[in-house]
């Protein structure tokens, strides 16, 4: 086999011909109609095997014209997904989350565990100062300018003013929302280390949480609008205090254990940490039915914050951090390409052909509006002009909550929801596709790119 | 909802008892080697199944479908990468012929009296009379070596050589299983959109193509965490499109296991990181076997017996003939090896799951029900069968 110094390392040739390959494997196995069961399961295996290996190499060719691996396992997602070449149908997407949940409770363990509280005591100011003013800016932008330009776009065209408002209001909530998963990513990936990424990561993890509490007031003051009673019901913020509380404080029961796995067991750790992060989303969920349907308590457990907060006590409350760290990165490769991957394919694009003038106009004021608010708080703490130019390109990226919160919404209100839900997809699908790109691009420009070698304690 | 919660439970289970069962036996009393065995698994799945909680039930057990895929074709491809040709080199052919003896006996005694006996008491329609037979012939050949390896780990002295036989037996006699699961997977094709030359031709070509993939993949040395996502992905890939042909998953990767192991430079990294997780694997099969388990009464206690009877005369009738047939066998080794094959492990489960979900029907699930219990007769057995053997040695 051809083995080039000019791929510096990569054997690019081999990975276009397991390309070529894999598609011919995959229009031989089209070809047969799936005529039992049992062929119908064997379909989804081999799809759900073949994205991951697709965007496996995807994501090396990526490499070859300096895009993230990030953007290789979205676009393999995409080709095979539903609205390209429907190898994943929506059907085959939705029976596969089962392994979404699994990957996205793995991401943000890590995403607790790469904040360093040493770090963020350092850069506390600067971290608070970006979270208030690109959370108000964002906001902000996006709420007026749907409210002021709204009627001139079809798909709000029909909304009564009270409607817009509401409307504005979720949008922008949503605008403020980021995807710690695809940070994490991209950070894992470029190995970056120092100032500028110590602040990004704790900034879009804080906001993380921060944006449950601003969606919870929007969504009250949504209905206000809509019903135009005029109450705030403040018992929802009161739970919403307990659901984040019980939260973090059962991630940390969760940190003490894994800490005390690692003192006393450490074999297979990597199996445990598998079966830990599904077992927190699944356990979760299984405690969110349990208050509803037998206490009669709207009590909801967040595994993503459970997760973070786990991550976030054994690296910074525990001596067994750097064992922790060294496992979680040996098994973030599969989990990365499987989750983005099949994020890909389930990007909707029927939404962005449904409403695409609204949604660019949004992406581009979600845009300006991370860029004012970060360079103003990047000018106030007197940070490098690199950094005040390439802080608002970390923060494009949304996934997950964006998504969570709109159905959210859509189920609430579904007078303005569903157009909402419609938006909220399509400008995600432009932002995950632009945002990793950009995202390198940024860690490169403030040279932050290769320093972070975890090493074991 | 109850999807993930069997899911959890199921993963959770198979670990904490790998842990359980496999890692701590030094020390421990006789009666404790069915913790080695995995058997409290079986009946853990029992328990979850829709005989009784019903967490695990039918649907949700194929909504998991990419996990069981995954699974059986791990110990396919284990199995697979027993068979390196350079290894086997190392040891005398009167071994491997010994092997093949003793296999291939079984299978003829344990079909015989299956094809004859089974119709009696269970009325089999058409080409059922032929393959339910064979399956448990099949089943009855395989042998489980894991208990060997941790009851005669390094033992040394006049017994050496029998336990390296014994050993050596144990890992291959899978072999004649697998010839036979190919027949069984050729043979019955109805229930299926793909004639057997269709499956034929089809299972050629894919399978070339996904070896050729799998090169194309190990032409460059890789790191762990690449391996592992290859090593996945491709069985994943491979197990479905075994399905999709209306193939066996563990067939397939068998095939691509053994190729692997005799043309790749990764082979030891691939083979360390199959064997890393090759107990709780095993244990997730038992599990969703246990669940889909069909017990109707007490009396399939009978069938199970008679299986278990059989199979242990045609596992001592064939240890007798290799030891007697094969002159560099005559002298060293105990007339009496079979004693040593009792246990039947973890192909025959991931045989039996197989075949259950390639294959269904109310004489399929009694006859899988039968053959388990039978399993758990054989594990209960081997360990003092093995003890028996090396103590009339010494």
């Amino acid at each position: 086999m051809m083995k080039s110094g000019l791929y510096a390392g990569e054997n690019y040739p081999a990975y276009a011909m397991i390309l070529v390959f894999l598609v011919l494997l995959a229009l031989g196995m089209k070809g047969v109609d799936p005529g039992s069961v049992r062929q119908e399961a064997g379909w989804i295996n081999f799809a759900l095997g073949g994205t991951l290996l697709a965007a496996f190499v995807i994501s090396k060719l990526a490499g070859l014209i300096g895009l993230p691996n990030l953007t290789g396992y979205i676009a393999a997602g995409i080709l095979a997904g539903p609205f390209v070449s429907g190898f994943l149908s929506p059907d085959t997407v939705d029976r596969l989350k089962l392994i979404d949940e699994l990957a996205l409770s793995v991401i943000a363990l890590a995403a607790g565990a790469e904040l360093e509280l040493s770090a963020m005591k350092k850069r506390a100011g600067a971290i608070l100062l970006n979270i208030v003013l690109i959370t108000a800016v964002v906001f902000a932008g996006v709420s007026v300018f749907i409210i002021v330009f709204g009627s001139l776009f079809t798909a709000t065209a029909g909304f009564s003013s009270n409607q817009l408002a509401a409307f504005a209001i979720l949008a922008g909530v949503i605008c403020v929302a980021r995807s710690p998963s695809s940070t994490i990513a991209v950070i894992n990936e470029c190995r970056a280390k120092g100032p500028f990424t110590d602040t990004i990561l704790s900034v879009t993890m804080v906001t993380d949480i921060l944006i449950i509490i601003m969606f919870t007031a929007a969504l009250s003051a949504a209905r206000v609008l809509l019903a135009d009673t005029g109450a705030v019901s403040w018992g929802e913020f009161g739970l919403l205090g307990c659901e984040i509380a019980a939260s973090l404080f059962a991630g940390v029961l969760l940190g003490k254990a894994t800490s005390f796995y690692i003192k006393h067991i450490r074999r297979d750790f990597l199996i445990f940490l598998v079966f830990l992060a599904f077992g927190i989303t699944r356990a979760s969920m299984g405690f969110n039915e349990y208050m509803e349907s037998r206490a009669g308590v709207s009590l909801h457990l967040e595994p993503l914050l459970i997760c973070m907060s786990a991550g976030f006590f054994i690296r910074n409350a525990t001596d067994e951090g750097g064992f922790f760290m060294e496992n979680l990165h040996r098994i973030s490769m599969p989990v990365y390409v499987l989750f983005f991957s099949l994020a890909g394919a389930a990007l909707n694009f029927n939404s962005l052909m449904l409403c695409w003038p609204l949604a660019l106009a949004v992406v581009l004021v979600r845009a300006a509006g991370l860029f004012a608010g970060s360079w103003t708080a990047a000018w106030i703490n007197r940070d490098p002009a690199s950094h005040r130019r390439s802080a608002w390109m970390t923060y494009l990226t949304q996934a997950g909550v964006a998504i969570g919160l709109s159905q959210l919404a859509m189920r609430e209100l579904p007078d303005i929801g569903t157009h909402l839900n419609t938006l909220v997809l399509a400008v995600i699908a432009v932002n995950q596709i632009i945002g990793p790109v950009l995202f390198k691009l940024a860690l490169h420009i403030v040279d932050e790119t290769g320093r972070n070698h975890h090493q074991p304690v | 909802m109850k999807i993930f919660f069997a899911f959890f439970l199921v993963i959770l289970a198979a670990f904490g008892g790998y842990h359980l069962s496999f890692r701590r036996v030094a020390g421990r009393s006789r009666l404790a080697w069915i913790h080695l065995t995995g058997l409290e698994f079986l009946a853990l799945g029992l328990l979850l199944g829709p005989r009784f909680l019903n967490v695990l039930d039918e649907s949700t057990a194929r909504s998991l479908e990419p996990l069981t895929a995954l699974a059986l074709g791990w110990i396919g491809l284990l199995l697979g990468f027993q068979f390196e040709i350079f290894q086997l080199r190392k040891f005398p052919p009167a071994f491997f012929l010994a092997m093949l003896v003793e296999s291939t006996l079984t299978v003829l005694v344990s079909f015989c009296f299956f094809y004859f006996f089974l119709p009696v008491f269970l009325p089999l329609p058409g080409s059922l009379q032929v393959l339910l037979p064979l399956v448990l012939a099949a089943t009855a050949a395989c042998t489980s070596q894991s208990g060997l390896a941790l009851m005669f780990q390094g033992r040394a002295g006049s017994t050496a050589a029998a336990v390296r036989l014994v050993r050596y037996m144990a890992s291959l006699d899978g072999l004649v299983p697998m010839a036979v699961l190919v027949f069984i997977f050729f043979a019955r094709t109805r229930e299926i959109s793909v004639t057997p030359l269709h499956i034929l031709f089809l299972l050629a070509a894919a399978l070339a193509g996904i070896f050729i993939i799998y090169m194309f993949f190990l032409a460059q040395r890789r790191d762990a965490d690449e391996l592992a996502l290859v090593i996945i992905g491709m069985t994943v890939v491979t197990s479905g499109t075994a399905a999709i042909a209306g193939f066996s998953p563990l067939l397939a990767n068998f095939c691509m296991g053994v190729c692997l192991v005799n043309l790749t430079m990764e082979k030891e990294k691939i083979f360390h990181l199959l064997a890393s997780i090759e107990k709780p694997v095993y244990l997730v099969l038992l599990i969703f076997l246990g669940a889909s388990w069909h017990l109707p009464d007490f009396w399939i206690a009978v069938p199970a017996l008679a299986y278990f009877i059989v199979r242990f005369a045609a596992k001592i009738a064939g240890g007798m003939s290799a030891v007697h047939l094969l002159p560099a066998l005559r002298r060293g080794f105990p007339g009496l090896l079979g004693l040593g094959l009792v246990e039947q492990g973890g192909l025959a489960v991931a045989i039996l799951f197989d075949f259950q979900q390639r294959f269904s029907g109310p004489e399929i699930s009694y006859v899988v029900g039968f053959a388990l219990a039978a399993i758990v007769f054989a594990q209960l057995a081997g360990p003092y069968c093995a003890v028996l053997l090396f103590k009339r040695s010494e």
